[in-house]
């Protein structure tokens, strides 16, 4: 078998506008899931049952089903319920954000409840109201027990956006697999799009662990 | 507005329902063989020394780094080039699906044997016990217990990661929907039905495995 890796540097600017997208994607996703699931977690605390119900469903479900078929399921069966028109870039937008707003209103739920009950008795004893204690009190805290977890769900998104080129969206493996199509370097291609995410991916992951390190809770 | 026509779904349910096996058989494949390379890799970092550690701290976080699409692609189109021997895709899937989950359970278990306290396996060394037998009868009891909930996302995950075989035409649930909602043009009622088959599969899983954790926890306990 004859290797020609000419092949990685003649189709180079294709292959890093595949991995700006990827980025981009990360970003914009969990810039918009860090709201979302923050919402998400507030409802799911709410004494209302009518306000808690819905988004526990939403939670439960998200978590529960495929990505990759979310996704699919974005694209034919969105646009046709609330009678719109999507480019497959807000699609898979769509899609991520609502996967990764569950999984992140997870997190903030469980680091919300993790501060002692104690905490908001005294900032109530001390006669702030209940959004003071929880903007003052308990988000600041909160905040940095969930920073490793969110980490991890950051690097899951990162790869989990190779999933939106089922529907097209010009990412970093949609566009190693048309170069594939059009080349046939096969194994040269695929690696490259391995290599490439792994370029990317390894260091997050180190981060990730670093992150963990330095934020373990002691108690 | 939508108008639900759910014939395309009984028209083709036997098509569908082995394809559900098929998802099925690639799920538990692939936790078992996740869970074989996990185990190995994750005693192999804890009692290995250095050198051991090092190399397969590069093998696990390549594959936290990579996504499991991507593996599975080279698994089933590059991999065979390098052999010289095509892959049938179902192997593939497995391969490839049990490769990318096998670090990440050996995670779990490198956690779970380095939460029981050392001085266990001192005492249990100190009684004559041979270092395989100490972690097979002392360690891994307790470890495995505290490992449950862990154990219990990877499953889930595994059988959500199953349907991303489908990008390489193995006929699982997810791949055989897409070729009925193809046929029939009623891609919605077909992939509204599959996601909750999904969730049928995986929500009883997670809840499972907690609720085996609830009685099992005091038992881990040390």
């Amino acid at each position: 078998m004859t290797l020609d890796w000419s092949v990685v540097w003649d189709y180079r600017w294709q292959f890093l506008q595949g991995a700006a997208m990827t980025v981009t994607l990360t970003v914009l996703t969990m810039l918009l899931a860090i709201p979302g699931g923050l919402l998400l977690a507030f409802m799911r605390m709410s004494p209302y049952r009518l306000i808690s119900m819905p988004a526990t469903a939403i939670v439960e479900f998200f978590r529960a089903t495929p990505l990759i078929l979310q996704i699919y399921w974005t694209f034919y069966v969105l646009p046709v319920a609330l009678d719109i028109r999507m480019s497959a870039f807000t699609t898979a937008l769509v899609g991520l954000t609502l996967n990764i707003s569950s999984f992140n209103s997870e997190t903030f739920r469980a680091g919300i409840q993790s501060i002692r009950k104690g905490q908001w008795n005294a900032a109530y004893a001390l006669g702030m109201t209940k959004s003071q204690v929880a903007r003052k009190i308990i988000l600041p805290q909160a905040t940095m027990r969930v920073l490793p977890a969110l980490a991890s769900t950051w690097v899951s998104l990162f790869k989990d956006t190779s999933l939106v080129s089922v529907i097209a969206v010009a990412d970093l493996s949609y566009v190693s697999l048309q170069i594939r199509a059009q080349t046939y370097r096969i194994l040269e291609v695929l690696t490259a799009m391995a290599g490439l995410y792994w370029l990317m991916g390894y260091p997050q992951a180190k981060l990730v662990d670093w992150i963990y390190r330095r934020f373990k809770v002691h108690e | 507005m939508m108008d639900f026509d759910i014939s395309p779904i009984t028209n083709s349910w036997q098509f569908l329902a082995r394809a559900l096996g098929v998802t099925i058989l690639l799920s538990v494949s692939s936790i078992l063989l996740g869970l074989v390379i996990g185990l190995a890799v994750g005693a192999a970092r804890t009692y290995g020394g250095r050198v051991v550690d090092s190399a397969l701290g590069l093998y696990v976080d390549s594959m936290r780094a990579i996504p499991v699409l991507a593996v599975l692609v080279w698994v089933y189109f590059a991999f065979p080039l390098l052999i010289g021997h095509s892959l049938n895709a179902l192997l593939a899937g497995i391969l490839g699906l049990g490769l990318h989950l096998g670090a990440y359970v050996s995670e779990v278990i490198r956690a779970g044997l380095g939460s029981v306290r050392p001085g266990q396996m001192r005492a249990a060394l100190a009684l004559g016990m041979s270092p395989w037998q100490a972690i097979r009868e002392i360690i891994l009891p307790q470890a495995v217990i505290r490992m449950l909930p862990a154990f219990g996302s990877l499953f889930v995950i595994a059988i959500k990661d199953s349907a991303i075989a489908s990008v390489i035409a193995v006929p699982e649930l997810l791949r055989q929907s897409q070729i009925v909602a193809g046929q029939t043009f009623r891609p919605i009622e077909i992939y509204t039905a599959a996601m909750l088959v999904y969730f049928l599969l995986c929500y009883p899983v997670a809840r499972g495995v907690d609720a085996i954790y609830r009685r099992l926890a005091p038992l881990g306990a040390s």
